[in-house]
């Protein structure tokens, strides 16, 4: 009975991971990192989130092997005086969109593990409020100006 | 009689004529220095703001004062290598100005002064500005002689409080442009667009 037990809650802890996953109302887009100058010690990565659900989501952290840390930042121009500020969670409305990109949400990529320059890519593990868990190959691109993004 | 009268009358019209010269003159002080006139973005310096004295260094170790700012137009930016967003965006933008407006042969110079000095220094400076263009000159010094520079100007900026090991540097966003005379002539607020950028300095070379 008890290992009957046992089993039903392992699958039943197995069955919420796997609803978990499925259950993910959370899209990521055109996830990118900025290529950065040789030997800096930060980057820059940029996406898209949109929340397909019904229900608030948080984009609550974020981890890659590439990185020693990596954080949910906002770059903040208030009186001409650009800040940045860092983010406990980033929230993502139902049916919104929510976009990171250059002068605004970013995830700041801490003291890269190689250097990485432009063509190559790096995973991205992002973990959400709802326990929801995606992963994301981001390509490395070097930066054109505004207008030559959208290309 | 007559004349003491006529000296009266003489000594007030005097009188009233000092107090409206003194009142006009007064008037023009307070009017005239420093207008400020915004159009799209950019703010024009009327008259331009001479800089005082500074002493910053360069990627090369040279030294980078008020000299290196005569007989060219500068495009100035004050940010820090360890900014991951902001900097590149506007070293990027700059970048495009230099591809319209043109760069040392064309009298123009494009700097970045990092107000991060703790970690920036000649050699990474030398490293990352030869990313965005070869010509782009990065300065550095010590915080009295940046404070000297961006007071000046009319920049700010502060160092953050330290977090896990690291801090980030609060400054200013705009991109100051420096006459040939070494004189703040107009800024810039952003968001910034290169376009916008080498219209405003083509505007001021013009006239």
């Amino acid at each position: 009975m008890v290992q009957y037990k046992r089993f039903s809650v392992g699958v039943m802890l197995m069955m919420t991971c796997l609803l978990a996953v499925a259950d993910s109302n959370i899209l990521v887009r055109d996830a990118w990192v900025r290529e950065a100058p040789p030997g800096a010690a930060v980057l820059a990565a940029y996406f898209t989130l949109e929340n397909t659900g019904t229900k608030e989501d948080k984009l609550v952290a974020v981890r890659g092997p590439d990185f020693a840390k990596i954080e949910i930042h906002a770059t903040e121009i208030r009186d001409g005086v650009a800040r940045m500020i860092a983010l406990d969670a980033l929230p993502i409305s139902p049916h919104a969109l929510v976009k990171l990109a250059p002068g605004g949400y970013h995830l700041m990529l801490h003291h890269p593990r190689r250097e990485l320059a432009a063509g190559m890519s790096v995973k991205l593990e992002l973990r959400f409020d709802s326990g929801a868990q995606l992963t994301v190959v981001a390509p490395v691109r070097r930066a054109e100006s505004g207008a030559a993004h959208h290309h | 009689m007559v004349t003491r009268k006529a000296l009266i009358s003489a000594t007030l019209v005097a009188a009233l004529g000092v107090i409206l010269v003194l009142g006009y003159l007064a008037g023009r002080t307070f009017r005239e220095p420093a207008r400020a006139i915004s159009i799209a973005g950019m703010t024009v310096l009327e008259p331009a703001s001479p800089l005082p004295e500074f002493r910053l260094h360069d990627q090369n170790n040279q030294v980078f004062d008020l000299t290196r700012l005569q007989g060219k137009w500068s495009f100035v930016f004050f940010g820090y290598t360890h900014c991951p967003d902001i900097c590149p965006t506007t070293l990027v933008v700059m970048r495009d100005v230099q591809k319209i407006a043109g760069g040392r042969e064309q009298g123009i110079q494009y700097i970045f002064v990092s107000v991060d000095p703790d970690r920036d220094n000649a050699a990474t400076l030398g490293r990352y500005l030869p990313y965005f263009h070869p010509e782009f000159i990065g300065a550095t010094g010590g915080h009295g002689e940046l404070m000297r520079l961006t007071r000046a100007l009319g920049a700010y900026y502060e160092s953050g409080e330290a977090r896990g090991g690291s801090y980030e540097v609060h400054h200013s966003a705009a991109i100051f442009l420096i006459d040939p005379e070494a004189r703040l002539r107009a800024l810039f607020a952003g968001p910034h667009d290169a376009a916008r950028l080498a219209q405003g300095l083509q505007r001021l070379k013009g006239g």
